[in-house]
């Protein structure tokens, strides 16, 4: 055989195959690894580093050692606030577990009526913000000002208070609620996507309704309901607005509320900030792992046959208390709350009752009014911040998202599951454990106290949610769609923009607006970064709640709600109905 | 491997970790061929594709189109993709669901920077050649799979590349419409004279379709030749009984006839047997062998036979409409036998085995 | 009163008549296969047994008493109806071991600790699972996933058992290793069974009876030879192996056979032919003449013998490896040819086929 080696491609022969590394593809993904990584490792490892410096008695020096820990857990006033919160984090997981359950069935197995109506309303809490909702239900069922114990007297003669949300039993309560809608997620498709023949299989075998329902439908969703009920654990493990709200005050702190004041204020002490984020990060990494690891691979992949289409059971009469049941949840969760404020936000004082005499837009003029030199800076500062902060860190979320996916789903070797494995460590964080981290390695620099800082904690923490809506769409979508456009004659990049990013822009969309919502009600990772002329929208309440009055307050939640339930509508449109739940 | 191979490919090896997928294989085809890559998965045979495409790295070797090589690990050329100019066909279809049918063929002409009229006559032309005139404005997603398969074949082929592949593009087909496309597939490819390389692990879609297969396993070529030669003369185990249905017993060469005919003795039930038959290449005297003969060949009859005596029982007959599927117990061996269906050939019948020595071979173990 | 015995049994979704009014019975110990394409209503009558549809009117009799009847206002949930049921997807449970998957019936069933080990044991060992009890059932292959499924199906001695198109799910290899294995278990058993698929192949395999269904109504019930060489209409003839169908008309009656003439179009004499069937039909009736495309032989030069021949030109061949499919153009139709033997046709050929009368089917519509 003769070859033909005169090609004009060849001048000199290096040595085997290291020129044909360097590609576009291998370039950009290699650079978005590198900084992604950066940013998620930075702040843990700052996070340990800080844990194990302690303080001296002065507050000027520090030095290494365990005292930090010591004072977590044998300290009088944070070994409560641990207690309170596992406390806390267990009521709520069971009574999220009980109501995500029972709904997600009612919804996906009866014949319950107006359940399609339902669907949309018993996800609305999953995008409105828990704080604003602690707020609202303060003003609904605290013993001095609550508006049901004031109607309770006033209609039933009932003289003492007849609910308290300032406690315990009222956080637990109010974060139940809502985060019910993260179990119901998880089951409802779950529920949805079960194979029919599984449980046909059974009732042709001689099982009825009820055994075939407990031998064989609840245990194939056992999986989705521990990840749902994990991911509750975690979540209220790491919130900070609803105790902040009702029960610190009231004497009943928790390690986020703990964790808070060591950030900013008079009795700052970042190491031991640090080090109690570091407790609460651990147990919920762990959490988290577990449910990676253990519980979601024994997810039952459920493959559908033919004529798929869920069972659905009779409930007979009984279908009318399971719609009513179902409205009681809404109400409680969404209506209640929001006819609450309304209300108080129309009064220049609130002393627990309506007087309809005096309602008055007075409240908005003075957190909305930006323009107006009497509006408060705090709640219109954080109105401009938390949508310049939501429109750019979705936006570059995203694009961070895609990338990343790309990486994880279309690359092969130690990127692609080193990637893998970095999108989920965030997750695993609660925000004010992330924010804690963030702000021990960045407070030296010059991005602290800037939008930056922000903007970081937002991205870092938050982007594996859009990397998912993507990673879910790119699983789904074949890779042979890219390579054909290679094989066409287009560029990676080409290939990228022309073909990658328009398939997966539904999932794009959905991120989007999805981080948009996340980033315009974000309180836990605010708190503890911004600085005055920094507030964005959850700081704006938190301050009006603090220095200011509840009408103002519940004028500017009003406020946030109403845009979070705009971004609602816009994602059912844009993702489609069964974005979440399918 | 002839100067006159359109393509060719010499010493190709691709490892994934420590497997090595693809084993050294050196193969050519002359311009304006169909060449089918035959094999079981695992084979090796979308490697050696993708590695012709360039989305796959070789670790050693050289893929020549033309005078140009596009991939040399030693020279350190691998040319990107989108620069060999080469058309393929993917096995889920990939035509782009956000794209109508013509926006998915006029794509790689876009990239190409052509004139919009010119893209206009080629993408017409290349719709009429695939049949789907009809459908230019139809979204991708109302397509059906069949019409996909063409209009992924009308993208691939309608910036006239210097290669076509096609990754076992009709796997996803339902059995008659995949019948149909097979046909239509290979008379396209006529019709265009495109030089074709096709990967698939059906072996009936390699009779049909090609001018020349290659029967690949464990990352080597087992054979290579045209349909007929390798339906009819298998040269070893593996691709007698890869390709179609084979009788396949172990035995020995016991006698040489000369102009490749001889004789095997195969033993089955205290019994040996000695058969006329065809040696492969490389065959002699006392080489073990194995006995293959495709069960059209053997004829089980109710009378005894001339020749050497196979006395056996009907122990299954399937009824598949145009003929009838037995199996005939022979002491261990059970001779797979397709008969006409009007014969009725009953289970528990004694019957008398007798092969056609044209088409008995002896092949390599 | 046969063992199954269903009547008038309609069944709608919506606007859409899935069965519109069949009647069938079936006996005891027999396998009836329901065949027809995806949307005849062959599953929904399925379901309709199982009770997991509920049908609009008809009734269904198993063992003399009524599970589904409409005048009597009867319908029992499918556990009240002690059948069997196997699923395309297998619908084997993750969540339990192979054999908590088949005692569960008996356990339903409270059968006692030592009567469940024993039969679970049984059924395992009867489709080859007995080593893997304890296996889960993520851990199992489709093949053996189905096998499962069918001891789950049998275990308790059902009246019937009834299959979804089980194989469907399995490769072309599997597929017909199950088949006969699942007829020879059946044999065994001896158990009732009613089973659902779209593939003429398996129903032939597998069947005692077949019954072909279309649009919700039967066509034709026989066993698989009958059904194959005496079909009654055209979509029968069709959807069971392939049939060359011309139309024509019939000239006359000539003992057993049947005189014929298919016209060929513009310009062209139309030929007259020979063939069978047809027997009631009057002179100049409309006819449909069905040939399988084995029964037909085809001559490189026009025989001595000139009745039944038609005249044509090759289109196209497809070489297969146990034998040749040509397409021979005959006026407007293509007639579909299978040659056992490797032939070097030319496209555009003249070629002369023919065939015995006994093979030329007419049916009337």
């Amino acid at each position: 055989m003769t070859t033909d080696t005169a090609s004009p491609h060849i001048d000199v022969a290096p040595p085997r195959g290291w020129r044909t590394w360097f590609t576009q593809e291998n370039l950009i993904t290699t650079v978005v690894g590198i900084i992604v990584a950066v940013a998620v490792f930075l702040p843990l490892i700052a996070l340990v580093i800080n844990s194990f410096l302690v303080l001296d008695d002065l507050g000027f020096d520090t030095e290494w050692g365990l005292q930090n820990y010591r004072e977590v857990f044998q300290g009088r006033v944070i070994r409560k606030a641990l207690v309170n919160t596992a406390l806390i984090s267990t009521g709520c997981t069971i009574l999220a577990t009980l109501l995500g359950v029972s709904l997600a069935w009612v919804n996906a197995r009866t014949n319950c009526p107006f359940r399609e109506q339902l669907e949309p309303f018993n996800l609305i809490p999953f995008f409105l913000s828990p704080f604003v909702g602690a707020i609202a239900w303060h003003n609904l069922a605290s013993p001095k000002v609550g508006l049901l114990n004031n109607m309770a007297k006033s209609i039933f003669g009932i003289s003492f208070p007849l609910f308290n949300v300032n406690n315990l039993w009222g956080v637990i309560w109010v974060t139940g609620i809502f985060f019910a809608p993260l179990v119901y997620l998880f089951v409802v498709g779950s529920l949805r996507r079960m194979d029919p023949s599984l449980e046909d299989s059974a009732r042709t075998t001689g099982a009825g309704l009820l055994r075939t329902t407990m031998t064989i439908t609840l245990p194939l969703v056992t999986p989705a309901i521990l990840s749902g009920a994990i991911i509750v654990f975690v979540t209220t493990a790491g919130e900070f607005g609803v105790p902040f709200k009702l029960s610190a005050p009231f004497g009943w702190e928790t390690l986020t509320t703990q964790i808070f004041t060591k950030a900013v204020g008079d009795d700052a002490n970042h190491y031991l900030g640090a080090a109690m984020s570091m407790v609460v990060g651990v147990v919920t990494a762990f959490f988290i792992w577990i449910q990676h690891r253990i519980i979601a691979p024994r997810a039952y992949t459920t493959v559908t046959g033919k004529g798929f289409r869920p069972n659905l059971i009779d409930l007979g009469g009984w279908k009318w208390l399971a719609f009513g049941y179902n409205v009681f949840y809404v109400c409680v969760a969404v209506i209640l709350p929001i006819i609450c404020l309304l209300f108080v936000s129309l009064h220049k004082i609130w002393s627990g009752s309506v007087i309809w005499s005096e309602l008055t837009f007075w409240n908005y003029q003075k957190v909305l009014f930006f323009w107006w030199p009497e509006s408060i800076d705090a709640a219109t500062n954080g109105i401009i911040n938390s949508f310049i902060l939501a429109f750019g860190g979705a936006s570059i979320a995203m694009v961070l998202a895609i990338i990343v996916s790309y990486m994880i789903h279309r690359t092969k070797g130690f990127g692609s599951k080193m990637l893998d494995f970095l999108s989920v460590i965030p997750i695993g964080f609660p925000g004010i454990v992330l924010a804690m981290g963030v702000l021990v390695t960045y407070i030296k620099t010059p991005i602290y106290a800037t939008l930056w800082i922000l903007l970081l904690g937002y991205i870092t923490r938050f982007f594996p949610y859009g990397q998912r809506n993507i990673s879910s769409i790119m699983m789904a979508v074949s890779e042979e769609l890219d390579q054909s456009s290679r094989m066409a004659g287009a560029s990676w990049l080409t290939t990228l923009r022309r073909i990658t990013i328009p398939l997966l822009k539904p999932g794009i969309f959905a991120g989007w607006i999805l981080l948009f919502v996340i980033f315009l009600r974000e309180l836990s990772i605010s708190i503890i970064l911004y600085s005055v002329g920094t507030e964005t929208l959850s700081v704006g309440v938190y301050y009006l709640s603090n220095f200011e009055n509840e009408p103002m307050t519940a004028a500017l939640s009003i406020a946030q709600t109403v845009a979070l339930l705009i971004c609602v509508v816009i994602f059912r449109k844009v993702a489609g109905k069964e974005a979440l739940t399918a | 491997m002839t100067d006159n191979n359109y393509l060719q490919v010499d010493y190709l090896v691709k490892y994934f970790g420590d497997d090595r997928a693809v084993d050294g294989i050196s193969f050519g085809i002359p311009e304006g061929k169909f060449l089918t890559l035959l094999g079981p998965s695992g084979c090796g045979k979308t490697t050696t594709l993708m590695c012709i495409a360039g989305l796959h790295k070789p670790d050693a070797g050289e893929i020549r189109i033309g005078a140009d090589p596009v991939t040399s690990m030693e020279k350190s050329i691998n040319i990107a993709p989108e620069k060999r100019n080469i058309g393929m066909v993917f096995q889920s279809y990939a035509i782009w669901p956000h794209m109508d049918v013509t926006q998915n063929v006029a794509y790689p002409l876009e990239i190409r920077n052509m004139a919009q009229s010119e893209i206009d006559d080629r993408v017409a032309e290349a719709l009429k050649i695939v049949g789907l005139t009809d459908m230019a404005d139809k979204n991708a997603t109302q397509l059906s799979g069949g019409q996909q398969q063409r209009a992924a074949l009308a993208r691939a082929m309608v910036f006239r590349p210097r290669l076509l592949l096609f990754d076992e593009p009709l796997s996803n087909l339902d059995l008659k419409l995949r019948e149909q496309m097979r046909v239509e597939l290979k008379r396209i490819q006529h019709e265009i004279g495109i030089t074709s390389i096709y990967v698939t692990h059906d072996q009936a879609e390699a009779l049909v379709m090609s001018d020349e297969i290659i029967v690949m396993s464990k990352g080597n070529i087992e054979q290579s030749g045209g349909p007929h030669a390798i339906y009819a003369r298998p040269v070893n185990k593996f691709v007698s009984d890869f390709i179609g249905v084979a009788n396949l017993t172990e035995g020995r060469i016991v006698g040489n006839g000369g102009a490749g005919t001889g004789t095997i003795e195969i033993a089955q039930g205290g019994e040996d047997v000695q058969l006329p038959c065809l040696l492969a290449d490389g065959l002699a005297e006392g080489d073990d062998a194995y006995l293959s003969v495709r069960p059209e060949n053997v004829n089980a009859s109710r009378k005894p036979v001339d020749g050497p005596r196979i006395e056996g029982e009907v122990i299954q007959s399937v009824f598949l409409g145009n003929c009838l599927d037995c199996r005939v117990k022979w002491g261990e061996f059970e001779w797979k036998v397709l008969a006409h269906s009007r014969e009725r050939l009953r289970v528990g019948e004694k019957v008398y085995v007798s092969l056609d020595p044209d088409h008995t071979l002896a092949v390599k173990p | 009163m046969s063992f199954v015995e269903i009547t008038k049994l309609v069944k709608s979704f919506g606007p859409e008549v899935a069965v519109a009014g069949i009647d069938l019975s079936v006996e005891q110990g027999e396998f009836v296969t329901l065949l027809g394409p995806s949307g005849c209503g062959k599953t929904t009558t399925l379901r309709c047994i199982a009770g997991l549809e509920h049908p609009d009117s008809g009734d269904i009799q198993i063992e003399g008493d009524y599970v589904t009847s409409a005048t009597n206002d009867v319908f029992l949930t499918p556990e009240e109806r002690n059948l069997g049921m196997v699923f395309q997807s297998y619908a084997v449970w993750p969540h339990m071991t192979v054999f908590d998957n088949v005692a569960y019936g008996l356990r339903i069933r409270r059968e006692t600790r030592a009567a469940i080990k024993e039969k679970t044991t049984k059924a395992l060992n009867l489709v080859g699972l007995g080593h893997l009890a304890e296996r889960y059932a993520t851990k199992l292959s489709g093949g053996q996933r189905q096998r499962v499924a069918l001891a789950r199906a049998i275990v308790y001695n059902p009246k019937v058992v009834l299959f979804d198109e089980p194989l469907s799910n399995l490769d072309a290899k599997l597929r017909e290793q199950m088949r006969i294995e699942l007829t020879r278990l059946q044999h065994d058993v001896g158990i009732t069974s009613i089973y659902v698929t779209h593939d003429q192949t398996e129903a032939l395999v597998m069947s005692d009876r077949v019954v072909v269904m279309d649009k919700g109504v039967i066509q034709q019930i026989g066993d698989p030879e009958t059904i194959y060489a005496e079909p009654t209409n055209a979509f029968v003839a069709n959807f069971i192996g392939v049939a060359n169908l011309m139309e024509g008309k019939l000239l006359g009656h000539d003992g057993e056979l049947t005189e014929i003439e298919i016209p060929l179009g513009d310009g062209s004499a139309p030929i007259r032919l020979r063939a069978t069937g047809a027997e009631g039909a009057p002179v100049d009736a409309k006819i449909i003449l069905s040939i399988r495309p084995e029964d037909i032989l085809l001559h490189l030069e026009k025989p001595a013998d000139a009745s039944n021949l038609i005249e044509g030109e090759v289109i196209d061949t497809v070489y297969l490896g146990n034998f040749l499919d040509c397409q021979v153009q005959v006026g407007p139709h293509e007639v579909g040819v299978q040659i056992d033997h490797f032939e070097e046709l030319d496209l555009g050929q003249k070629v002369y086929l023919s065939f015995t009368p006994d093979h030329g089917l007419c049916l009337t519509e």
